[in-house]
């Protein structure tokens, strides 16, 4: 037995103040009146032998009040085999199933391993399993129980996310706060480098955290892999088509690999290509003849290493014919169509096809037959068809509106719905033109175009901007390209013309960029090409008020939203690696290839100086090896550990308060009754 | 002044049918028998005449038949006398439960005088003392007496300590008359000292009653632990253990009741205890009682 805090004792000079009450002090008691005391007789001494006699039951309890006091602030303890003590200290098993573990058998060795740790705990402890993929994902409650305990080990199952070892960190710092008592952390893991946070202080952990970890890889593997494909998400030629690819090695020799391209499970080219050591290598397959619809793609390479899941890169492409746009002009301007039909064709990859009508001449066309329309310079549009516009554009629609002359001189874009404040002729201004001052590079249509740089405007509707967002400004701060969504579409205003009479912007080489991507843009044929990495989130829907139900199935082919999901989600967090098959809230639908992250195809591990630091034992002697870590960590509990007495001390020492406020009352009662 | 004359107190005593009966001199004014032979139309007998008697008292008639001289006596209904000697020294004030042993004395008193002065036509009167006579109304039966008395009575507030001494020549002055003369007192002298003080006021014709007002905490203490009692007289303190209390005290207590009892006995005068706690109406109904049967 000992004293954690034996100078706690000290305070033992305060049982004098009792004494001193009880012994020292005189005793003072209310005299009472009396009518006479001719019949009484002073019997001092008697008197006060009682009173002493009497107290002393008192001056016990209070001296044995502030002995167990002093006696709890000394904190003793005892010494108690660590196997029987039952105390508040938590095991946390966390294992490693992120996409590097799918490597040989390091996730079977890690499970093996922590169900051996587990085995060896003392059978009162409570311990608690995690699993660490994209984030910290906790697979069981903390419990005593070692069935559920090894159940939940079994059930970590591989992934195909990245790990980060600070999402350990910091998932532990958050968890400890829930936590009391100490916390011993056990990690299982590759140790893989390229799961290392960007600063080492990410890994620190709480003080009341002690650390042991279990590589279950203490060597790097060699590793080939695709790490990159660049393909179109959408063809329309396929003679236009290419599809290009990185072939990476990780501490691999110079080898010779064989890429092959993977079309909805054929093999249609093959290519050798020569890795060098340790290095990347591009392929490309210039044709991709796909048939129409959505097909699967993917670049697989022979690599025969560790770790085949990222051996093949997979992409999704869809082929189609051109698309149509209306493109709606007054009668008797004949030059926008032509800008603004050239720009198309030479650009978008032969993706639409552009049907000029004049304006009055639309009444009975169907904008859901068209990707996208245009609007040069259209004051008025027959009712019944500005009516079908409308709901086409709320149905998920886009339409370019380009304010000429025309417009200027009423009071209000169709459509598009915003006032105008005037027109602008900045013709007659001591400089003839104004040119663009500001501009959104995050916009789709300004993003290839190079910030319109040079474009003269000599003329600009002034709308009021409020309600959309504006992508560009003349240097007067008039809006010259507005983005508005309404319902599930959306319409851009560009408050200048398409016909090179108010401005010069259709000669200018960014109008064809402009063109480009503002077809992609309202068509919404914007698709990724390539493919998705896992861990990225899918955007179902853009407006929330939609109740539309979405449908996501998985490469497993299982539906992993539940019916409220479905109606709901606006995102969709990619998982695994494969084909996502989508239906999205606008009734589209798309395929989508996602694959690992490559950083996890780098199965370099941290140097053990690393992982000593780490698990703070900074001389490297006790770092933890797959051989030593668990040995060690249970020589640590069949020591003796000390087990605080304090709680008894203060059980009696509540139990003594009882008595003396008991004893004490009843002095004080008689009194009262006297 | 409603509180000395509790309508329950006195119905209860009147009840007792004492007023008829009793014959107690001076007690019940009017039907009450003189204790001396007077001069009412009661006859009573003949006492033949010595030198010195008055010759008003001699019946003619008989000395016309047997020219012998006797004196005509009756036993005549006359007014008595009451006065009541009211303790208010400090002593007095002591109370352990809700009535002190001056207010007990008070009610015992205001019954009496209510007795006296209403229902009997009886004159009544009262002295206050405690060392010295601090109150003197004299015996009358005017009307508004009985006001007079009471009001009395509510100003006589315990203060110093008694001394039946020091007042004696006061008594003797102011009693001149024979009567009732009711002491009122927790006594608390030595009996020979209460005696020799009270006992002239008997050889003045005077019938004395002693009233010995005590609280029941006074004739048997009960303390828990040793105090310390502060006298209410000479702020002597004084600590007593409850051994004490509950033993000797007790006995001396009782040895000083009984030697009061019984050298009042002993000098002609009547005593009687009085606990506080005990219902008013029955330590006066008791009180008449015996009275009656004496007399």
């Amino acid at each position: 037995m000992g004293f954690l805090a034996p100078w706690f004792f000290a305070g033992a000079a305060a049982l004098a103040i009792p004494l001193y009450l009880h012994l020292l002090r005189r005793h003072t008691s209310n005299p009472q009146p009396f009518s006479s005391l001719m019949f009484f007789e002073a019997r001092t001494q008697s008197s006060i032998r009682h009173r002493r006699l009497r107290y002393l039951v008192l001056l016990a309890l209070r001296l044995a009040l502030m002995a167990l006091l002093v006696l709890a602030f000394a904190d003793p303890f005892i010494n108690r085999p660590a196997a029987s003590v039952t105390t508040n200290k938590l095991l946390v098993l966390v294992v490693d199933n992120s996409f590097s573990m799918r490597a040989g058998s390091r996730l079977a060795d890690a499970k093996r391993e922590a169900l051996s740790v587990l085995a060896s705990r003392p059978p009162a402890e409570r311990a608690q399993i995690f699993a660490l993929g994209s984030g910290l994902e906790a697979m069981s409650q903390p419990t005593d129980d070692s069935q559920s305990l090894q159940n939940a080990i079994s059930a970590v199952q591989p992934t195909d996310a990245r790990g980060n070892f600070g999402d350990l960190a910091r998932g532990l710092r958050s968890f400890s706060d829930s936590v009391q008592g100490p916390i011993d952390l056990h990690f299982f893991s590759d140790m893989q480098k390229s799961e290392m946070p960007a600063n080492f202080s990410d890994l620190a952990l709480p003080a009341k955290v002690s650390l042991t970890l279990h590589p279950v890889a203490t060597s790097n593997i060699a590793n080939w892999a695709v790490e990159s494909v660049n393909a179109p998400g959408q063809i329309w030629d396929v003679k236009k088509a290419r599809v290009q690819a990185v072939i990476a090695g990780y501490e691999t020799p110079a080898a010779t690999r064989t890429a092959s391209l993977v079309v909805n499970g054929k093999t249609v080219a093959t290519q050798k290509v020569q890795v060098p050591a340790n290095g990347r290598a591009n392929v490309e397959f210039t044709s991709l003849n796909v048939p129409y619809g959505f097909s699967r793609c993917a670049v697989r390479i022979d690599s025969a290493d560790a770790l085949p899941a990222d051996d093949a890169s997979y992409f999704a492409v869809e082929r189609s014919d051109p698309r149509q746009v209306l493109f709606l002009h007054e009668a008797s301007d004949r030059r926008s169509p032509i800008y603004f039909g050239d720009a198309l064709a030479a650009s978008a990859e032969s993706a639409f096809a552009m049907e000029s009508v004049p304006a009055d001449q639309a009444s009975s066309i169907q904008p859901s037959r068209y990707a996208f329309i245009v609007l040069s310079d259209v004051a008025s549009l027959p009712s019944a068809f500005e009516n079908n516009l409308d709901r086409y554009i709320r149905g998920g629609g886009g339409v370019l509106i380009a304010a000429g002359t025309n417009l200027g001189r009423v009071s209000r874009i169709p459509l598009f719905g915003a006032n105008i404040l005037n027109a602008r002729y900045y013709s007659n201004d001591p400089t003839g033109f104004l040119t663009v001052g500001d501009a959104d590079p995050s916009h789709p249509s300004i993003a290839k175009a190079d910030r319109w740089i040079g474009a003269k405007f000599y003329f600009a509707v002034n709308v009021d901007a409020s309600g959309s967002q504006v992508a560009a400004r003349l240097t007067d701060g008039t809006p010259l390209l507005l983005d508005k969504k309404i319902g599930e579409g959306r319409v851009l205003l560009l408050t200048s013309g398409l016909d090179n009479l108010t401005n010069d912007f259709p000669l200018h080489p960014d109008f064809v960029p402009f063109v480009e991507q503002t077809a992609f843009y309202l068509s919404g044929s914007e698709r990724p090409a390539g493919s998705q990495l896992v861990g990225s989130y899918l955007q179902l829907r853009t407006a929330k008020e939609r109740a539309v139900s979405v449908e996501v199935v998985d490469p497993e082919g299982r539906r992993p939203l539940s019916l409220q999901e479905a109606t709901t989600a606006q995102t969709y967090q990619l998982n695994e690696a494969g084909f996502y098959e989508l239906r999205l809230a606008n009734g589209r639908q798309d395929v989508v290839g996602v694959n690992a992250d490559r950083r996890e195809s780098d199965l370099a591990v941290m140097s053990r100086d690393a992982l000593s630091l780490w698990a703070g034992k900074p001389n490297g002697s006790n770092a933890p090896t797959a051989a030593n870590a668990v040995p060690a960590s249970l020589q640590a509990t069949e020591k003796f550990a000390p087990h605080s007495l304090w709680w008894y001390v203060m059980l009696v020492m509540l139990l003594t308060v009882i008595a003396e406020s008991w004893v004490a009352n009843r002095h004080l009662g008689v009194r009262r009754e006297e | 002044m409603q509180r000395f004359l509790d309508p329950a107190v006195l119905a209860r005593i009147s009840n007792l049918d004492l007023i008829a009966k009793t014959v107690v001199d001076g007690f019940v004014a009017g039907l009450h028998r003189s204790p001396d032979f007077g001069f009412s139309q009661e006859f009573a007998e003949y006492r033949a005449y010595s030198p010195g008697d008055d010759l008003r008292h001699v019946d003619w008639n008989v000395f016309a038949r047997t020219e012998r001289a006797y004196l005509k006596r009756y036993r005549g209904e006359t007014n008595s006398l009451l006065t009541i000697l009211l303790d208010a020294s400090s002593s007095m004030n002591y109370s352990s439960h809700s009535v002190s042993k001056i207010d007990y004395a008070r009610f015992v008193a205001a019954s009496l005088f209510y007795m006296a002065i209403q229902n009997q036509r009886d004159a009544a009167g009262l002295i206050v003392f405690d060392d010295e006579v601090r109150n003197y109304i004299r015996p009358s039966t005017r009307f508004g007496q009985l006001h007079r008395l009471l009001a009395g009575l509510e100003h006589a507030e315990p203060r110093a300590r008694t001394d039946f001494a020091k007042p004696l020549h006061h008594f003797q002055q102011f009693l001149r008359r024979r009567g009732l003369v009711l002491v009122l007192s927790d006594f608390f002298e030595p009996p020979e000292n209460v005696i020799r003080t009270v006992e002239p006021l008997r050889f003045h014709g005077n019938e004395v009653v002693l009233f010995h007002v005590l609280d029941p905490r006074e004739l048997q203490p009960q303390l828990g632990e040793p105090v310390v009692l502060v006298d209410s007289e000479t702020s002597q303190r004084m600590e007593v253990t409850p051994e004490y209390a509950h033993n000797d005290y007790r006995q001396k207590i009782d040895a000083h009741v009984e030697e009061l009892s019984s050298r009042a006995r002993g000098a002609g005068i009547d005593y009687f205890l009085l606990r506080t706690d005990r219902p008013l109406d029955s330590a006066l109904a008791e009180y008449l009682t015996i009275r009656q049967e004496r007399n």
